[in-house]
């Protein structure tokens, strides 16, 4: 085994003890310390927040097609609560977009 | 008797509602493939990724920067700070694991990715699911970034860029949908125009991935801070 070989299992090796931490100690912590009031509404925002942060600025890098995209997506959800047929509308509008605009 | 087959059918449920945002993971994963076979990157050493470190971006990074691979605190350091948001993902899975013994968690928590944290997180809210159906949608969003990756290395040369088929917008349209779902009312309105406004800011000035995390906590903060005003 070289060095470059080495290296990448050290890195391979910290990277998978630390993920696996941070996805274990989120859990443990949250156990501790979720029954006050405070921190209960603080935890129940958490999944939408970080869904809207991960999706807003790729969805407004899209430009106008992201946003007519989303507007899609809103719409399909709310008449047909599917979340697949909600996803292929989204794709193909900006499959259409990027390819014929 | 008939515990026992309510959780084999959270497990397989969790698998099959996984299933259509596997498309995109499929598409993710095929493109790392490709680097990786680029890159020099070995089957064994992605295998090992795939395994152990179960987590798309990061790995990217780590292929990305594999021809400085011998600067392990930089690389380490930015892979870490890209799943940052784990610790957050963890602590919001919080009331799934309600009640649940500490070996399940340790075992369960491994698999957890964005997707099948969002799409349990939003059934959670309809359904009382245990988290087998997490574990069900970890296996099977691992079995198909898997095999992703390995077609994506083995056709390296045969593949098109995918984006010019959006499919690397499929997993931004079923965050979406998802997060509609999670909607409940005016009250929720602010604090998610606070988070996405953090976040695109962020993701503007700072580049990286730290966005997702300065958007997710701003958005909660404002929401634990105006909802506790109406208890007063």
């Amino acid at each position: 085994m070289n060095n470059a070989e080495l290296y990448a299992l050290i890195i391979i090796f910290l990277v998978s003890i630390g993920t696996y931490g941070l996805r274990l100690s989120g859990l443990l912590l949250s156990g501790k310390i979720s029954n006050e009031g405070k921190i209960r509404i603080f935890l129940d925002y958490l999944p939408p927040t970080l869904l809207l942060s991960f999706v807003t600025p790729v969805i407004l890098k899209e430009g106008f097609a992201g946003i007519v995209a989303i507007l899609l997506i809103a719409v399909c959800m709310y008449k047909t609560k599917n979340i697949f047929l909600s996803m292929i509308v989204g794709v193909v509008t900006i499959a259409i977009s990027r390819n014929f605009f | 008797m008939t515990a026992n087959i309510n959780i084999s059918n959270d497990f397989i449920n969790g698998a099959k509602a996984n299933t259509p945002i596997g498309l995109s993971v499929f598409a993710y994963g095929a493109v790392l493939g490709m680097i990786c076979a680029q890159k020099g990157v070995e089957i064994y050493q992605l295998t090992l990724m795939n395994v152990f470190i179960f987590a798309g971006t990061s790995q990217f990074i780590i292929v990305d920067m594999w021809n400085d691979i011998s600067e392990i605190f930089t690389v380490v350091t930015a892979a870490l700070l890209i799943n940052l948001r784990y610790f957050l993902i963890g602590a919001s899975l919080n009331p799934l694991f309600k009640e649940r013994p500490l070996r399940d968690k340790f075992i369960y928590m491994h698999l957890v990715a964005d997707e099948n944290w969002a799409v349990t997180i939003e059934r959670h809210k309809r359904e009382n699911i245990t988290p087998l159906f997490l574990f069900g949608g970890g296996i099977c969003l691992f079995s198909i970034w898997s095999i992703g990756t390995y077609l994506g290395y083995i056709f390296a040369g045969f593949i098109n860029d995918p984006s010019k088929y959006a499919l690397d917008f499929a997993f931004i349209a079923i965050f979406t949908a998802l997060c509609f779902n999670l909607y409940q009312g005016k009250k929720n309105l602010i604090p998610w125009l606070i988070a996405a406004i953090i976040a695109y800011v962020s993701e503007y000035l700072f580049g990286g991935n730290l966005y997702i995390i300065f958007g997710a906590i701003a958005g909660s903060l404002a929401g634990m801070i105006l909802e506790e005003k109406k208890y007063e």
